[in-house]
């Protein structure tokens, strides 16, 4: 069955949009205790006192989300998907590099 | 609908016990896992990979497929025994995970339950089915991945979506409902941002607000420019005398063709900014230029001559401090 189509505009996030905890919880498919694990490694930049009431950037979700996938998907901790995702960013970050200097390079 | 061989998926016999279950899936998921493999293919084998496992790591489920007997072949057209789920004792759904496009296109939409095969979804989800979940939790958020061009992401864009949606029909039944929305996607958005689209999440099962969905968006690669943040950079060829005489030189943007002076005693490699002319923002990105110094080809004897008459005036060694 479908239905009728709405028009919707969108709402942007960006770095000065903050997100609850438990919302980026869940669409992360994290609990509270892997989150206070991750932001004791660094990963995210939680503000707040309480963990139940910490907020962090909307920039966060892309990140905790490759977490989350790690950690339900291939069975590792959450400190070894920390590293994975770093290792990730690194060798994306590096790729980006070398594709603008193959980009340079071609031709000459 | 065709049989899906769930044991030959992850390379299993009929009787593996299910430690070997789990560890065929471990091996195939860290091979074709999206976010670390290299594979071609490698999401489409992941989907395969977690449906098979999500029967195989069951054992009402396992028992419920094996029921279907040890001789039907993968891809051979299906269809559900009528008594099939009779006996079971049945509990939960499909489980986490990435789903299929509804609708395909460039997005990708990631919710609960995960959207599994038709094969998997006339054994053990949908509504009606036996496995399918009794009780879901009201308005959860929701999210999904939404891919743009870079001039789209620059410009803003808008695009079709197609959610599914429970609904509770008049004979107590639920359906999924299909739900088609246009989405504007501002100007400036940037590899990896959020959009939120309030209420387009969950319903609220009895009242109460509906979830919202985020979108995730991902900019594609783009042959001329490359995306760094809000920055962009754009390699550009010259000609030797622009390189060393400077030379006023029109250079793309997305925001349309300027004027670039290049300075004199550029080199290849050389790398000029075009402030504020990256993606919009407070502050807006900048384009970076990279110049690459093309030399003409030596193909007519007037070219020829020309070089020729440079290797005799200009006395340069290039590799003077490499001897």
């Amino acid at each position: 069955m479908t239905h009728a189509i709405d028009v919707l505009e969108a709402c942007l996030l960006g770095e000065g949009d903050w997100i609850a905890a438990g919302t980026l919880c869940r669409l992360s498919e994290l609990n509270l205790e892997m989150l206070i694990e991750l932001a004791e490694l660094g990963v995210v930049a939680p503000r707040g006192y309480r963990p139940e009431e910490w907020q962090l950037p909307a920039t966060s979700l892309p990140r905790l989300r490759t977490v989350g996938r790690l950690i339900h998907d291939l069975g590792v901790n959450v400190s070894g998907a920390a590293l994975v995702l770093e290792l990730l960013e690194t060798q994306r970050r590096l790729e980006r590099r070398v594709h603008a200097l193959e980009q340079h390079l071609g031709g000459l | 609908m065709q049989y899906r061989d769930y044991y030959q998926t992850l390379g299993v016999s009929r009787t593996a016990t299910a430690d070997e279950v789990k560890k065929a899936y471990r091996k195939l998921a860290r091979k074709y896992h999206p976010d670390v493999s290299k594979e071609p293919n490698a999401e489409e084998r992941f989907k395969e990979v977690q449906e098979a496992y999500e029967v195989l790591k069951d054992p009402e489920k396992r028992a419920a497929y094996d029921q279907l007997g040890a001789n039907w072949k993968q891809g051979e057209q299906f269809r559900p025994p009528p008594d099939w789920g009779s006996g079971f004792e049945f509990r939960g759904g499909p489980g986490r995970g990435p789903g299929a496009a509804p609708g395909g296109g460039a997005f990708r939409f990631e919710g609960e339950p995960r959207e599994f095969s038709d094969f998997f979804s006339s054994l053990f989800g949908g509504a009606g089915s036996p496995f399918a979940d009794p009780g879901r939790r009201a308005g959860r958020d929701h999210h999904a991945r939404i891919e743009v061009e870079l001039e789209e992401a620059f410009s803003g864009a808008s695009r079709m979506l197609e959610l599914k949606r429970p609904k509770v029909t008049a004979g107590g039944q639920v359906q999924l409902e299909t739900h088609t929305i246009r989405v504007s996607i501002p100007a400036g958005v940037s590899d990896g941002q959020l959009i939120r689209l309030a209420g387009q999440g969950e319903p609220a099962m009895g009242g109460g607000p509906a979830g919202d969905l985020y979108l995730e968006v991902h900019v594609r690669p783009n042959a001329r420019y490359q995306l760094d943040g809000r920055d962009v950079t754009l390699t550009l060829p010259v000609t030797p005398w622009e390189a060393a005489l400077g030379a006023s030189v029109t250079v793309a943007t997305l925001g349309g063709p300027v004027e670039l002076r290049v300075p004199a005693g550029s080199q290849s490699g050389s790398r000029l900014r075009l402030r504020g002319r990256g993606f919009p923002g407070q502050p807006a990105g900048d384009q970076y230029v990279v110049l690459k110094v093309v030399l003409p080809p030596a193909a007519t004897p007037e070219a020829r001559a020309l070089y020729e008459r440079m290797q005799r005036e200009l006395p340069f060694d290039p590799r003077a401090g490499l001897t």
